[in-house]
């Protein structure tokens, strides 16, 4: 598990989902007011406008995460064979 | 797939190899315009978030209130459309101009380009030109290191959160974000998206660089589908340069069977993203040109012509002539013509004004008296015009119809919705049986330019 691994792994999950989130996050926001979801299924819950953002924001990119790394992993990203 | 993972393996393992690049600092007409690419960009990026338009922030995305504010518009997530809109040009212009020429975005407007440029003038600044920044990495931990590596590091840190606080000041008013700074009370989340963009831009532009550029970006992988024989690249002359060999500025180095190429190795230097360019065309290429700036003042020393390495298309350097009017290219220009003037006509006629109306769901109608049936509506009203409007709501579609709202004048706040209950009454016997098409029309009492229509249905009795 060298450096460049690392950095490839990283380039190749993080990123590309961190863009996904960001444009998801665009769409489904613009669409879709987070107060609203918020009184519809946790009224309970008092939270900002911004922490559902932010929230959502987080959201998206977990699971681009998880579908990157998945991608990564079955493509044969992985160092035992490349490196 | 043998082939591709022999690829990947040459690419990882040369990824091993790579160490710190420095590249050497060059001028040039080049190098002059991408200096003021960048402090144009910067300039903008820092400097927007400060002006005001009619009291309040010019450009803010106020996502708390689900408001853009863009100078004298105002957006709300109704008009969608446009953001969408305006990607699809985004990307369109991106095409076209990489089409026509090349990697010109990479090279002098990509933000990761520009903050990477204004990284490295902070290291330059504490760490020296090239030389010295090269023995600096080598030179055994003293205090002059601790010192010049400390200050950058001071340096960057201070500006990446400055660049994080900008961002954040284009969601939340840059004014009170700076007052809440000063006085430590910033919100919890304003500090996490400062902390978060401050942190991603001293990582991508002060370690990350030219790694984002080739294992990162998209668009340097897909671009070489946009490219064809006529776009813009940067190349190296190989007929005129090879065979490339050191000698003296005296020597005629044609008698010799030289080429123009001193084999100076100055262009390789130069190259922010470490590659020699006369081994060809390479995706690694970001198109900065800082190889011709390089190149051209070697040439001048040693009074060759310049533009051993230069822009060209592959289409000259084989010979052939070069068109700049192609299918492509008029097909591109012509969409971003067509879609531009198609935006920017739609938001001259843009009504700052929408209503939704709903029916009540519970009574299709009512009987008001012997002569009268009545249905009832609620219409959200909203005003995105950045003043105050009177709205009085009339009806159409069936003889004798009017409509009741209270109050009759509704007074809508600048950039907010209000919802109004509207009872529609038609007499009896102009309305027999369900689903008569009528329209409600709202209409701002202080410029009847302002106006919506909706169409709705109103229910009467069978007989
Ligand atoms: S390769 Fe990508 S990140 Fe690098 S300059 Fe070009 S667009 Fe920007
Ligand atoms: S080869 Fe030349 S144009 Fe390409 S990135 Fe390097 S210096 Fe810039």
């Amino acid at each position: 598990m060298n450096r460049a691994w690392y950095m490839r792994c990283l380039g190749s999950t993080l990123w590309p989902s961190f863009l996904a989130a960001a444009v998801a996050s665009v769409v489904f926001f613009a669409s879709i007011d987070p107060q609203t979801l918020q009184m519809q299924t946790v009224p309970d819950w008092n939270i900002s406008r911004m922490a559902g953002y932010t929230i959502g924001f987080f959201m998206f990119w977990g699971v681009g995460l998880l579908s990157s790394s998945l991608t990564y992993l079955l493509s044969g990203g992985n160092s035992s064979r490349n490196a | 797939m043998r082939n591709q993972e022999k690829e990947v393996t040459a690419d990882a393992g040369m990824y091993v190899a790579r160490e710190k690049i420095h590249p050497r600092e060059v001028k040039g007409p080049f190098q002059t315009l991408r200096n003021i690419a960048v402090i144009v960009l910067l300039g903008i990026y820092y400097g927007l978030a400060w002006v005001q338009w009619e009291g309040r922030q010019a450009v803010l995305f106020d996502l708390p209130a689900r408001q853009f504010h863009i100078f004298g518009l105002t957006f709300w997530p109704q008009d969608f459309l446009y953001l969408a809109l305006l990607l699809i040009i985004a990307a369109l212009s991106l095409f076209f101009f990489t089409a026509l020429a090349g990697r010109l975005w990479c090279g002098y407007a990509c933000p990761q380009t520009v903050w990477t440029e204004a990284f490295i003038w902070m290291e330059r600044l504490t760490e020296g030109n090239r030389q010295q920044r090269l023995k600096l990495d080598k030179s055994p931990c003293n205090s002059t290191k601790l010192l010049r590596r400390g200050s950058k590091h001071v340096l960057w840190v201070l500006f990446a959160l400055y660049t994080g606080f900008t961002f954040v000041g284009y969601f939340t008013p840059i004014r009170e974000l700076s007052v809440n700074v000063a006085t430590f009370s910033l919100g919890g989340w304003e500090t996490f998206w400062l902390l978060f963009y401050g942190f991603a831009t001293w990582g991508n532009a002060g370690f990350l660089r030219e790694q984002v550029c080739i294992y990162m970006c998209p668009y340097a992988r897909f671009q070489s589908a946009m490219f064809d024989p006529n776009s813009l690249i940067i190349s190296y002359d190989e007929k005129r340069g090879e065979p490339r060999g050191g000698r003296g500025r005296n020597v005629d180095h044609k008698a010799k069977g030289l080429g123009d190429c001193i084999d100076c190795n100055l262009c390789v230097q130069a190259c922010p993203t470490g590659i020699d360019i006369r081994d060809g065309l390479q995706y690694e290429c970001i198109a900065c040109a800082a190889c011709i700036d390089a190149c051209n003042g070697v040439m001048d020393k040693m009074d060759y012509p310049r533009g051993l390495i230069r822009y060209t298309t592959e289409n000259a350097m084989e010979g052939k002539p070069s068109r700049i009017l192609r299918p492509r290219i008029l097909i591109y220009g012509l969409l971003l013509l067509a879609l531009t003037v198609g935006v920017l006509y739609s938001l001259t006629l843009r009504t700052p004004l929408a209503m939704e109306v709903m029916a009540d769901r519970n009574v299709l109608y009512r009987d008001v008296d012997f002569e009268t049936i009545e249905n009832v509506y609620t219409v959200r009203i909203l005003n995105k015009d950045s003043q105050a409007h009177e709205y009085v709501l009339t009806v159409d579609g069936l003889p004798g119809a009017r409509v009741i709202t209270r109050p009759e004048r509704i007074h809508v706040r600048a950039g907010s919705t209000d919802t109004v209950i509207a009872r529609v009454q038609v007499p009896r016997g102009a309305a027999t049986g369900p689903g008569h098409p009528i329209e409600l029309q709202l209409t701002s009492q202080s410029d009847p330019a302002i106006q919506s229509t909706n169409a709705a249905r109103f229910h009467g009795p069978d007989e």
